[in-house]
């Protein structure tokens, strides 16, 4: 400690000092010039001269005297930092160079981290999130483990007051709910919640106060809490908000709290992340009978319990005959009475995140690829650079520096390039995320709020930066201790420009090669991406797109229960729109449908066909109207379409889709017409008037699933999936068709908001969003990857020109045409290429099996991605070494042997 | 490079400079030349102490605190600079030497060995 502090007094007595050390060496040296001419007789210059040349050199010692007071590391670095960065202002094309590479690499590192990070990794922002856990369901079947999500709320309450392994169980289902009476009226994100969901989650309103839990309080229950963006937009940061009743779903409820702004719950489901709710509502679910499972559970464990053994409570209780009936408290349990429901328990951090991890996981990999291919640029820049002052280390070895002080000195040179670049692409991250976030399609990403460039995500940042000065410093410093550079001077003074450096260029070769390698490995998974799309996208989704009649324009809404709670009012309602909207001008024709394919919704279930054994696979089971297959150009097969005399009163229909029929009518779609089918055990039998082509419902990916289309007049058993309406309408003129229906919707039912508007163009799109996207970010990567290893084969030729500059000129002279000196260059250039192209394909294949679940019609080593790529590179890296073999070709024998 | 190895020849075991500097402080207060010619005149000039690693040598001493240094009258009239041991000095000087008498008897037991 004491020398600590010394040394600190030290650094503001260092004039003091200087003066003593040098007062003391006169001394010492006129006391040894005294000694000297006393022994050997000789005059006093003389005697001094003598005296000094055995001290020795002067500068060095006082350095060394100097040195036990320094804190030596940091003045020689901050020495070291000056004359990097004088030499990195001297060589601008070096150092811009060097600096774009780096930013670029640690900036999409950061860009993609920051990412990751904020959707996987950020704790949430709830007190101690590690303790929450969302409970699902799942049924061990003959055929292994089934997860579902979704709870009855019996289950619910049956679980509630008997777990013991959790501090609290909260339960939440999404709805869409609409707000009216406060200007037009507005579908909102709503989650249904328990009373114990904020208190599960450990989160206070900002005003007012949370849901009351107790049973003495029942009035809560027409009680809302909503989100801060709600009360600032629509309710108009209304300061007294909190008492007031507004109309939610054509219900008053009283809001008792407004949320802080910083609060964040994005309700996950199995498809993705639904947009954050902005209005949660109190309920108890009284008088549920357990036939629908909606609730997702959500847990607050106790401290010290782990989630194996939350799961093994709950999957007891689950199953415990003394609460309910075996399988009752399952979904669907009492209509599988010998499947075993289980309970899981998933962090609430990881869940729903499966998915969006695989991809993350494999952009942070890429991008990392990416770095690195940027790393070994820059340390093959300071490689030729280092050929380049061979001169100037030289001289500091001969001066006295010592290997050791060298390669400190070139490590600081990297640290410098390192920090510099890693603050260019922190910018360049921040940059990027701003630009490329709101493209990211909607759902793909879940917690978007979590993303952002904090402490931790520069804290990466740094490590980044760390690790290429690594790289890039010891590469060069490595080649520095080997034997070598002793005799740099000699080399300096000329025989360098004939033999060159044989080792560093064998080193930087083989860089390149890696380069080339690492590049090829990313191209390839763009190649595979790129080919995946195009297979996915040529595939037909059955109905016609953007046609000659124009296109299909969707015009959604949801009819709210409590006012819809018959189906004929819905009935009414569907057939009072559409008999106006086939008129309007524009339309060609129009119908509806209750789950529009490439919507979100998709109603399938069993069903049976009369004569038959129950069919093993499960059907889509749309409600649609008159006109329906004509509008979407769904090619009928046989028979006849629904008609609008299809009603009530008619014989009971149904029209099957060409799965049905290839499956369970060998005879052909003639074979079908007039047989009967039903919906469920226990339906209605239908008969089968048409047939029509498959679609496909979900997804150009899916599967094409059998469909059992019902007329939406004939529909009353589950009236309850008629209440989500989607119109459609061929149309040339969609933006002002869109118009026209609005105001139809509005005449009928004025406080209905609109809930979508999407041509099928448009949804068909956004279902292939997510590929998209994902093809884009890693071609984006693979270019530039590819831009950054051009740059390194173009730098080690042009180099290696420079460098047999004299070789070449011998061979001319002797007669060598240009084309020789090109195919010299080229040779050399193509054996480098095609050396890490073979590596590259061999780490490729190895490699890019982590695609596969992003792969649609095209296996991972795709041999046409592959083939394509490997020639495309090759192509590229054969232009990178033409215009330094063109360069070659130029040399001037005369004047490339005269220069010696 | 030949100079180096008549150089090495004469050159002290690494640490055993500072112990002796500690020894013949501690008879008296010196100053640097002082010091040299001191060792250099009991090691009958087998040792010949390098100004390059004399003067180091105190800084590193006074920095961890085990001489005091102060500018003197020197015996010949001279303003100097005299370095005096401290009380750290002389536990160090101890601990020193028993490491180095240890060190001493260890290699001499392996030199008699035969």
């Amino acid at each position: 400690m004491g020398s600590v502090l010394r040394r600190l007094l030290f650094f503001f007595q260092r004039n003091q000092f200087d003066r003593d050390l040098e007062d003391e060496l006169r001394f010492h040296e006129e006391m040894k010039a005294h000694a000297l001419a006393d022994a050997d007789g000789i005059s006093g210059d003389e005697a001094r001269a003598a005296a000094r040349r055995r001290i020795g050199n002067p500068l060095r010692l006082r350095e060394q005297s100097r040195e036990p007071w320094t804190f030596a590391t940091v003045e020689t670095f901050a020495q070291d930092v000056r004359h990097a960065l004088r030499l990195m202002r001297r060589d601008p094309a070096f150092t811009f160079t060097a600096l774009a590479t780096l930013a670029l690499g640690i900036g999409l590192n950061t860009a993609i981290f920051s990412v990751a990070y904020g959707v996987l990794w950020r704790p949430l922002p709830y007190p101690n999130p590690d303790r929450l856990v969302i409970v699902s369901s799942a049924q061990q079947t003959e055929t292994g483990p089934r997860t579902f999500s979704t709870w009855a709320p019996v289950s619910y309450e049956a679980l509630r007051p008997r777990v013991t392994t959790l501090d609290h169980l909260a339960a939440y289902t999404s709805i869409d709910a609409p707000l009216t009476g406060r200007g037009e009226p507005l579908q909102l994100r709503a989650l249904d919640v328990s009373p114990n969901f904020f208190v599960t989650l450990g989160v206070n309103p900002a005003r007012g106060r949370a849901f009351l839990t107790g049973a003495a309080a029942p009035d809560d229950d027409r009680s809302a809490i909503v989100s801060d963006r709600l009360w600032r937009t629509s309710l108009k940061a209304d300061p007294a908000i909190v008492g007031q009743s507004i109309t939610i779903d054509g219900l008053p409820r009283t809001v008792v709290g407004v949320l802080p702004p910083d609060f964040s719950f994005r309700p996950v489901i199995r498809m993705g992340a639904l947009p954050e709710a902005d209005i949660f509502l109190s309920n108890r679910w009284p008088g549920d009978t357990g036939r629908n499972a909606f609730l997702f559970l959500l847990g607050r464990m106790k401290p010290g319990v782990t989630q194996e053994r939350a799961e093994a409570e709950l999957t007891a209780l689950v199953n415990d005959p003394s609460i309910a009936p075996a399988g009752a408290l399952g979904l669907e349990g009492a209509l599988a009475p010998n499947v075993r429901t289980l309970a899981r328990a998933v962090g609430l951090q990881e869940y729903g995140t499966e998915s969006v991890r695989t991809l993350l996981l494999i952009l942070l990999g890429a991008v990392s690829f990416v770095l690195l291919i940027a790393c070994v640029n820059v340390a093959n820049l300071q490689m030729a650079r280092l050929s380049a002052r061979r001169g100037e280390l030289s001289v500091r070895m001969a001066l006295g520096a010592g290997r050791r002080r060298i390669v400190h000195q070139l490590l600081t040179e990297a640290v410098v390039l390192s920090l510099l670049g890693a603050s260019l692409g922190v910018m360049l991250a921040r940059i990027a995320i701003d630009v490329t976030l709101p493209l990211v399609p909607q759902f793909a990403l879940p917690r978007l709020g979590g993303i952002v460039i904090d402490a931790r995500v520069m804290a990466f940042c740094l490590g980044l930066s760390l690790v290429s000065t690594l790289l890039i410093g010891l590469v060069p410093a490595l080649r520095v201790s080997g034997a070598a550079f002793g005799e740099g001077l000699a080399l300096h003074a000329g025989e360098a420009r004939t033999t060159g450096d044989r080792q560093g260029e064998r080193l930087r070769t083989l860089l390149v090669a890696a380069q080339i390698a690492m590049t090829l490995v990313l191209l390839i998974g763009a190649g595979l991406l790129i080919h995946s799309f195009v297979r996915l996208t040529s595939v037909s989704p059955g109905f016609e797109l953007s046609g000659r009649d124009g296109v299909v324009q969707t015009v959604k809404v949801t009819l709210p229960e409590r006012l819809y709670d018959e189906p004929e009012r819905i009935h009414a309602f569907a057939r009072g729109v559409l008999d106006r909207i086939q008129y309007l001008p524009g339309v060609k024709s129009a119908s509806l449908i209750n789950s529009a394919p490439f919507g979100m919704m998709f109603i399938r279930g069993d069903f049976g066909i009369e004569g038959q054994p129950k069919p093993t696979l499960d059907a889509g089971k749309p409600k649609i109207d008159a006109g329906y297959f004509k509008t979407m150009g769904i090619p009928l097969l046989a028979g006849r379409e629904f008609t609008a005399r299809d009603t009530m009163a008619a014989p009971k229909v149904a029209i099957v889709s060409e799965r049905i029929v290839r499956e369970y009518f060998p005879g052909g779609p003639g074979e079908a017409l007039g047989r009967r089918v039903r919906l469920g055990d226990r339906g209605e039998w239908l008969t089968v008037v048409g047939v029509v082509a498959d679609i496909r419902q979900m997804g150009l990916d899916q599967e094409v699933q059998p469909m059992l289309y019902v007329p939406f007049q004939q529909e009353r058993g589950e009236f309850f999936v008629l209440r989500f309406v989607s119109f459609v309408a061929r149309t040339a003129t969609p933006a002002s068709v869109v118009e026209g229906i609005r105001a139809e919707i509005r005449r009928a039912a004025p406080d209905l908001p609109i809930e979508s508007t999407v041509t099928m163009d448009e949804a068909v799109a956004a279902s292939v969003a997510p590929p998209r996207f994902r093809m884009l970010l890693l071609v984006l990567f693979a270019m530039t990857a590819t831009l950054i290893a051009t740059c390194g084969i173009y730098g080690l030729m042009a180099y290696a020109v420079t460098q047999r500059r004299r070789e070449i000129g011998v061979r001319m002279a002797l007669g060598a045409e240009p084309r020789d000196v090109l195919r010299l260059v080229l040779t050399r250039a193509l054996r480098i290429v095609v050396a890490g192209l073979i590596v590259g394909l061999a780490g490729a294949a190895g490699v890019t099996r982590v695609l596969q679940t992003f792969l649609f019609g095209v296996t991972p080593t795709d041999p046409i991605a592959f083939t394509i790529v490997t020639l495309l590179l090759m192509a590229v890296g054969l232009m990178a070494a033409w215009l330094p073999a063109r360069r070659a070709t130029r040399i001037d024998p005369c004047a490339a042997l005269r220069a010696e | 490079m030949k100079e180096a190895k008549t150089k090495s020849k004469n050159e002290l075991l690494p640490g055993t400079l500072e112990m002796l500097i500690l020894k013949t402080l501690s008879i008296e207060s010196m100053h640097g030349y002082g010091i040299a010619q001191h060792l250099q005149m009991l090691s009958a000039d087998v040792l010949t102490i390098e100004e390059g690693s004399l003067y180091p040598a105190l800084q590193r001493m006074l920095v961890k605190g085990w001489v005091l240094a102060e500018w003197k009258i020197s015996a010949n009239n001279r303003r100097a600079r005299f370095y005096t041991l401290t009380t750290a000095g002389k536990k160090q000087l101890g601990v020193e030497e028993s490491r180095f008498s240890q060190m001493f008897g260890a290699i001499m037991r392996v030199m008699k060995t035969t």
